[in-house]
């Protein structure tokens, strides 16, 4: 059994079947890349994961323990959109903080703990500013600083960089690789961009007809004519 | 040009004013005196000290659109959330313009056989329930589209963050909402405030507001005492109208 173990998963809006029986497994501190084009179902997977949506069947186990029926303030699963979603009446500090605020711990303590995470991902002298005062790149890192702070037991990322430019995205992949491998952070990254997927993760998924493949290694990923590498591949080569 | 036109509407807004705060303390004002003759603040002192307890009033029409307004907003602000995740929100927002299709006095007559057979009638609680039953689908109106998607989002936030609903409610929803929740306390306290037509069908003359006072002395042609009475009704509108300028929609 993998630290996140998904079993069985089962979900339909309707008639129509999102998630059909679906299954997978991850280590502990690993990131798993889902790739699939919109409307898939990523999403909604990611949403059960979270607690924010119930399956319709299936179990979901977190470190041995079955949290299907577990609150979502109680899983410990933090869940990233695209959008950064930063609270707009408080500024960047208070965002960071927000996590521990609610979990009532000592000032200094939050006061250290942010400190700690601003430095970290390179908001020194920002944490005054409102949110509507940062660039798009700062604003995810406020939002990753916010999830991180609380020490996840797993990082859901829905697309967390689809609404940046191609030069933050690239800033942020790179600052996200870094604070994944230093935290020891077991996140699902869900994005329809098959570079991103294949920087990502340690592993890479592809989500396709309400199923999840995993597969056990980048050439079975490039071989598997499904996820659109080999013609990828072929149009880099053809312009070279 | 402007400037002309804001002092004009001010001040054609502000006569009205002037005339009541003149006749209140007019002791002799005859056709064709531009102004009185002499002022008293006589009207004042026989006002609250000898026309059937005039504070009485004030307090109940204060304590009817506090209460009112407060458990209106509170329950629009929840209904409109409950709504907005519906499937058939569009039917149940419909629905909730049904009893602004005919005016306040015609729905009172529609309820009142029902608050006579609860016992309601003629009572405070009465006239606080019919209200509230007025000023909440206005309410929930209100807040219906302030429930956006990227709202809903902000409360998942903060529960895969570890907040419990009312931690996500206390931190984030109430003040991303601050604005809209303060309009719509003003919004229903005018309507209780203002209200005659309720109060005077199920209160049935029991339930004395400032606001059926004020007719009473109308219909008396009680002018002096209507004109106090009826700059005491102004009077809470305007203190709204300053703080919504002053804090809200700054």
């Amino acid at each position: 059994m993998g630290y996140l173990d998904i079993q069985r998963i089962h979900k339909k809006f309707g008639d129509k079947t999102i998630l059909h029986d679906l299954s997978f497994q991850l280590e502990k501190h690993k990131t798993l890349s889902v790739l699939g084009k919109s409307g898939c179902g990523k999403t909604t997977l990611l949403k059960i994961m979270a607690g924010l949506l119930p399956p319709d069947g299936g179990d979901i186990f977190l470190a041995d323990q079955n949290i299907t029926l577990v609150e979502p303030q109680l899983r410990g699963a933090v869940y990233l959109y695209q959008q950064p979603l930063l609270f707009p009446h408080l500024n960047v500090h208070e965002n960071i903080a927000f996590g521990l605020k609610i979990r009532h711990l000592p000032a200094t303590q939050i006061k250290e703990e942010t400190q700690s995470m601003l430095h970290e991902l390179g908001l020194d002298g920002l944490q005054h500013r409102m949110p509507e005062a940062l660039s798009g790149g700062q604003k995810q890192r406020v939002a990753f600083g916010r999830a991180l702070i609380i020490k996840p037991n797993l990082l859901l990322l829905d697309e967390p960089f689809g609404a940046l430019d191609i030069e933050t995205r690239v800033v942020m992949q790179t600052l996200f690789r870094k604070i994944a491998a230093e935290h020891q952070i077991t996140s699902v990254f869900v994005t329809h961009d098959l570079k991103e997927a294949v920087l990502m993760g340690d592993h890479i998924a592809l989500m396709d007809n309400g199923q999840l493949v995993v597969y056990p290694s980048l050439q079975a990923f490039i071989d598997d004519e499904r996820t659109g590498m080999q013609n990828e591949i072929k149009f880099w080569k053809l312009i070279k | 040009m402007r400037k002309a036109i804001l002092t004009v509407l001010s001040l054609l807004f502000l006569m009205p004013i002037g005339v009541l705060i003149l006749l209140s303390v007019a002791e002799s004002w005859r056709f064709p005196m531009l102004l009185p003759q002499a002022i008293t603040f006589d009207y004042w002192k026989d006002f609250f000290r000898s026309s059937g307890n005039m504070n009485h009033s004030i307090g109940l029409s204060l304590l009817l659109a506090v209460t009112v307004a407060g458990a209106v907003t509170m329950a629009g602000f929840f209904t409109s959330k409950l709504v907005q995740k519906q499937e058939n929100k569009r039917f149940l927002l419909q629905l909730a313009y049904f009893p602004y299709s005919f005016s306040p006095v015609i729905y009172a007559f529609c309820v009142q056989f029902l608050f006579l057979r609860l016992g309601l009638s003629g009572t405070f609680a009465g006239v606080w329930i019919a209200q509230f039953l007025l000023a909440f689908p206005f309410a929930v109106l209100l807040f219906s589209s302030h429930w956006t998607p990227v709202l809903f989002d902000m409360e998942q936030m903060v529960a895969t963050l570890g907040g419990n609903r009312w931690q996500a409610f206390r931190e984030v929803l109430f003040p991303m909402s601050k604005s809209i929740l303060m309009l719509a306390f003003f919004q229903t306290f005018l309507i209780s405030w203002f209200d005659y037509g309720l109060v005077s069908v199920i209160g049935v003359g029991k339930i004395q507001t400032l606001t059926v006072r004020t007719y009473q002395f109308v219909g008396e042609s009680n002018v002096y005492f209507a004109a106090i009475a009826s700059l005491l009704i102004i009077w809470p509108p305007l203190m709204l109208w300053w703080v919504n300028r002053k804090f809200i929609f700054v």
